[in-house]
């Protein structure tokens, strides 16, 4: 029988991974959410959390460290023969806690108001920064173990509950990969294959040494990352990853020349670790003088994805003096695997990061893709992106009712009601974001993360109290639904005198019922909207980015601190949509608002991506966080039609004008359409759902919706 | 002819099947010929017309104040040479790649003062200029316009005189004595067939085309199109110019016609495809591969 190659493995381990997304959804519904890369938690795993707290809830380092111990003690482990990597995650720590604790730290004088803008507070939220896996990588285990305990040892008394808990933390973790190695043991006294014998092998030296050691090797240094990527999931769900080529190149250079690696095995290693879990790693990029950082490893890395072609978070960072070649590859594998990946950010635009206080240029350049729409500097930043948002839309929505009561009408008092109070919003967030920062090491502390951070293990801190920048992100959200409200009361209001204030007012009051509304409605609708070019609603988003933007950077914040903006909704569109009522764009009360930056739907007759690139690059907040443009497209054209260059125009010339982040789909939309009316047709698609991608099927109806109607055709 | 105004039917960015690079689309409303298989019958009559989509009509009743609904959509509308250009602009960043303007119809030669003012202030601004057209006008109306033009895209949808009379209502004689022209001044060209079932779906009739077409060292290439049934979902007013309805070519033909012009020394693509590609596309289905 022949030998099996590294790609019938890739095969097999992709129908297996499609199997565990049917069993996923078969146990947990639908998943409106990343995939995650886990594997169904077994029915027979059960824990009792040890609470702290008098509502239940653990809290602060002993709490949580106890926990992840008492968690990991009967956590699955999981080893497959057909593997060179170890590891995967199921269930998080998280999911037992009890959130923040009201009684200890309460902030009811805000809670009004922040229900009223609808804010996502992000009090009390988890990750979202980024670890700097360089540290780890040259401790390993054993020496972050020893720098604990050196660091307990000067700091005496007053830190040791932080040092024991950090203690407890790498402790726990050894033991669970003990617990592999015991396991890949019993299955190489079963294994006949001799290849897969030879794999389990080195997977077996390869724990063994890990456990321990720091890295020496390609495969063990994958080995470190992929179960640092996984505990810190099981932890708090930590999805950040690092610069994938770059950092781990050295080992790749040191095995290849020793000989003891080859492109095939490495390949596979990558796609093992981009198997074990979907963290968001960059690929590519520049160095701080702007050179190109890609090398032969991006290209494994791309190819490594391509092997497996499943669900992944790879974002390529388009620069000034990248490899034209390797931008080519990249686009190429959106055509090629039609699942989603990779994205692409903007050097351009994210080099902004430096207009804030206290950057860098190193800083803004080592900012790198590490989340959803989200980037972090590694080991440096606690951003907390992602987790705070303002409902932009519904602050407009307060705003244009509270006009509406009185006498006197105009754009001009509504868009002054309506900055009075996103400053507000803006001022009432970020008193809840003090209440983070004042508490969250109390509440729950970064254990994991914390191991690879600057200055916390030095400092015996949580991350939230020494970050060395803390530039917290806002997402405004609901532009669109903004912009083309704003675009339709001026065009059919003021300019074209088709409606009065009133009619428009009755309508959005009845929800635009009866024909008559209905009529208003597709009036409103057919105006001139966000992202058609030059129009009104174009005007209209400009204008209230820059509101947003200039009143976010106004908003005083104390020690040190810095507040960014940017536009993003996440998936959470419907949510949002629920807390609006109707809108002067034509949207019905309580349907969802629009996404991230996007354009409503059908902003376009002809859908033109282009209209829509250069619309969403003229929105960026302009302070290095993302107004993602976020594209599914069936350009009608394959690869080998020239799609493939066209799609790097489009990229490119986005990215040129200050685009910061591109999450893309090229899909069929025969393909889509079928899978929306029947998931089962397409169990292994998978779609970029916002920043993160997911399998098609496991998405919820609505979610499907939500990805359907941002389709536009052509290029 | 109002020399100020040109009558649009429809201007479509990002287009990416007319010509190379990412384009700008300028549809000229109105058609000298009638074509059994028209896709855009809505820029055959030169005037502005009305377009019905029932389906989506509300009941509102409120017609002559204007409709929202998309029930009935206006095809035409007189814009200026400046109007047109700075919606051309605004993809302007994304024409490096080779991309540019291209006009198209309806027939472009029929507003050849508006076409030729089009490509001048395209030119003006550093734009790639194409023009798709039947080439069945007089050279003397096509000559100027042709001069200002990077690329020409035309059609020789029957070699036959007679057949191409009958299936288009024109003459081809033009249509052949222009690409010579075209040839004589090294205008870069672009050779087209649609290919119609029934209509000129032979690989004689092809041959020729392919044959002529070779003969021209400015043919960057030459493209087979295959029949689609686009147009019959357009609905326009009663007593307007309605197309036949032909079926798909399937694969099999494709292949065979693109093979048999491809034996005369021309490059040759199938619906943006180069012939050495058309194998690996989507063997396993016997039709369809050109929707």
């Amino acid at each position: 029988m022949d030998r099996m190659t590294w790609q019938d493995r890739a095969d097999l381990l992709r129908k297996k991974k499609v199997q565990h997304t049917q069993q996923k959804k078969e146990k947990n519904g639908f998943m409106d959410a990343d995939d995650y890369g886990t594997v169904p938690m077994p029915d027979s795993f059960t824990f009792q959390a040890i609470p702290n707290h008098s509502n239940g809830g653990f809290y602060g380092p002993t709490g949580w460290s106890v926990n992840f111990e008492a968690y990991m003690k009967e956590y699955p482990v999981y080893v497959d023969p057909l593997e060179i990597l170890c590891g995967r995650w199921r269930g998080m720590l998280i999911q037992h806690a009890k959130g923040w604790p009201q009684d200890l730290y309460p902030y009811e004088e805000l809670k009004r108001e922040q229900e009223l803008y609808g804010i996502t507070t992000g009090i009390g939220a988890d990750s979202h920064f980024a670890g700097d896996f360089s540290i780890g990588l040259a401790l390993g285990w054993g020496g972050l173990l020893s720098k604990v305990r050196d660091y307990r040892d000067l700091h005496g008394e007053e830190k040791k509950e932080f040092y024991d808990a950090e203690e407890r933390i790498i402790l726990t973790i050894q033991h669970w990969i003990g617990r592999h190695i015991e396991e890949i043991k019993r299955l190489l006294e079963e294994e006949k294959t001799p290849e897969i014998r030879e794999t389990l092998e080195k997977m077996l030296r390869c724990n063994e040494w890990v456990i321990e050691g720091a890295p020496r090797t390609f495969l063990e240094a994958c080995q470190w990352v992929a179960w640092f990527a996984t505990v810190s999931r099981i932890y708090d769900r930590d999805g950040a990853g690092f610069n994938l080529d770059v950092l781990l190149l050295p080992y790749y250079e040191r095995d290849t020349a020793a000989g003891i690696l080859d492109d095939g095995e490495a390949r596979f290693i990558i796609a093992n670790l981009l198997l074990i879990d979907t963290h968001y790693y960059q690929v590519s990029g520049a160095d701080i003088d702007g050179n190109d950082l890609t090398n032969h490893l991006s290209y494994l890395v791309l190819e490594g994805a391509h092997m497996l072609n499943i669900s992944n978070n790879l974002t390529v960072r388009y620069h000034d003096n990248m490899d034209r070649e390797f931008f080519h590859k990249a686009v190429e594998y959106l055509f090629i695997d039609k699942n989603g990946w990779p994205r692409f950010s903007g050097d351009t635009g994210l080099m902004n990061y430096q207009k804030n206080k206290g950057v860098t240029k190193g800083d803004a350049r080592n900012r790198i893709a590490v989340g959803c729409n989200w980037m972090a500097v590694p080991g440096k930043e606690y951003p907390l992106n992602d987790c705070i948002k303002i409902n932009v839309a519904k602050v407009l929505d307060i705003a244009y009712h509270q006009m509406m009561q009185g006498e006197d009408y105009s754009l001009e008092k509504l868009m002054k009601i309506f900055e009075e109070h996103l400053k507000r919003a803006v001022e009432v967030t970020a008193k809840g974001i003090d209440i983070h920062f004042k508490h969250m090491h109390k509440v729950m502390p970064e254990l994991v993360l914390d191991l690879i951070m600057h200055g916390t293990l030095e400092k015996g801190l949580n991350i939230s109290q020494c970050a060395q920048l803390c530039t917290v992100g806002i997402d405004g959200v609901g532009l669109g639904t903004i912009a083309d409200s704003l675009a339709a009361i001026e065009q059919r209001i003021v300019l074209e005198k088709k409606l009065s204030w009133q009619e428009l007012y009755k309508a959005i009051q009845s929800n635009f019922e009866g024909v008559s509304g209905e009529r208003t409605r597709l009036m409103l609708r057919a105006s001139e909207r966000y992202c058609q070019g030059d129009s009104l609603g174009d005007k209209w988003a400009v204008r209230v980015s820059e509101l947003f933007a200039r009143l976010v950077k106004e908003q005083p914040v104390p020690e040190g601190r810095e507040l960014i903006p940017g536009w993003f909704s996440w998936s959470s569109t419907i949510m949002f949509g629920k807390q609006v009522g109707a809108t002067a764009d034509g949207r019905r009360a309580f349907t969802p608002v629009t996404h991230g930056a996007n354009p409503n739907p059908g902003f376009r007759k002809d859908g033109a991506p282009t209209s829509m690139a250069t619309g969403i690059a003229k929105v960026q907040p302009g302070y290095g966080n993302a107004a993602p443009l976020q594209l599914e497209m069936d350009p009608h054209l394959s690869a080998q039609e020239g799609g493939v260059e066209k799609v790097m125009q489009l990229l490119k010339t986005h990215m040129d004008m200050g685009g910061t982040l591109i999450n893309i789909n090229v899909l069929d939309k025969e393909k889509l359409m079928e899978a929306h009316r029947d998931p089962s047709l397409h169990p292994d698609l998978v779609v970029r759902v916002t920043g993160f991608t997911a399998y098609f099927a496991t998405l919820s109806p609505e979610f499907r919706q939500l990805v359907v109607d941002r389709f536009v055709e052509g290029l | 002819m109002n020399n100020s105004f040109g009558m649009i039917a429809d201007i479509q960015r990002c287009s990416t099947h007319d010509g190379p690079g990412i384009r700008t689309t300028v549809f000229l409303k109105g058609c000298n010929l009638r074509c059994a298989w028209c896709h855009n019958p809505e820029t055959v009559d030169s005037r502005e017309e009305w377009m019905y989509y029932p389906e989506k009509c509300i009941g509102c009743g409120l017609c002559s104040e204007g409709c929202y609904s998309g029930a009935k959509v206006l095809c035409g509308r007189k814009m200026t040479v400046e109007e047109v250009i700075r919606t051309v602009k605004l993809d302007e960043p994304y024409y490096s790649g080779g991309g540019g303007m291209t006009i198209s119809g309806g027939e472009p030669l029929l507003q050849p003062e508006f076409t030729y003012r089009l490509l001048e202030a395209a030119k003006n601004c550093g734009i790639h200029a194409a023009i798709e057209t039947n080439l069945t006008l007089p050279w003397k109306t096509a000559e100027p316009i042709a001069e200002l033009c990077d690329l020409v895209m035309m059609d020789i949808k029957l070699w036959q005189a007679d057949l191409h009379r009958k299936w288009t209502g024109g003459d081809n004689r033009n249509v052949l004595a222009g690409l010579k022209e075209l040839s004589a001044r090294k205008k870069p060209v672009i050779v087209r067939t649609p290919v119609i079932p029934t209509v000129n779906d032979r690989v004689e009739e092809i041959s020729c085309i392919a044959e002529f077409a070779a003969g021209f060292d400015n043919v960057l290439y030459y493209e087979l199109l295959p029949y689609h049934p686009l147009g019959q979902s357009k609905q326009l007013k009663e007593g307007a110019f309605k197309p036949e309805i032909f079926e798909k070519p399937d694969n099999s033909t494709m292949l065979k016609l693109a093979s048999a012009a491809r034996s005369y020394g021309i490059k040759v693509l199938v619906a943006g495809k180069e012939m050495r590609d058309i194998m690996d596309y989507n063997p396993k289905k016997e039709s369809g591969w050109i929707e």
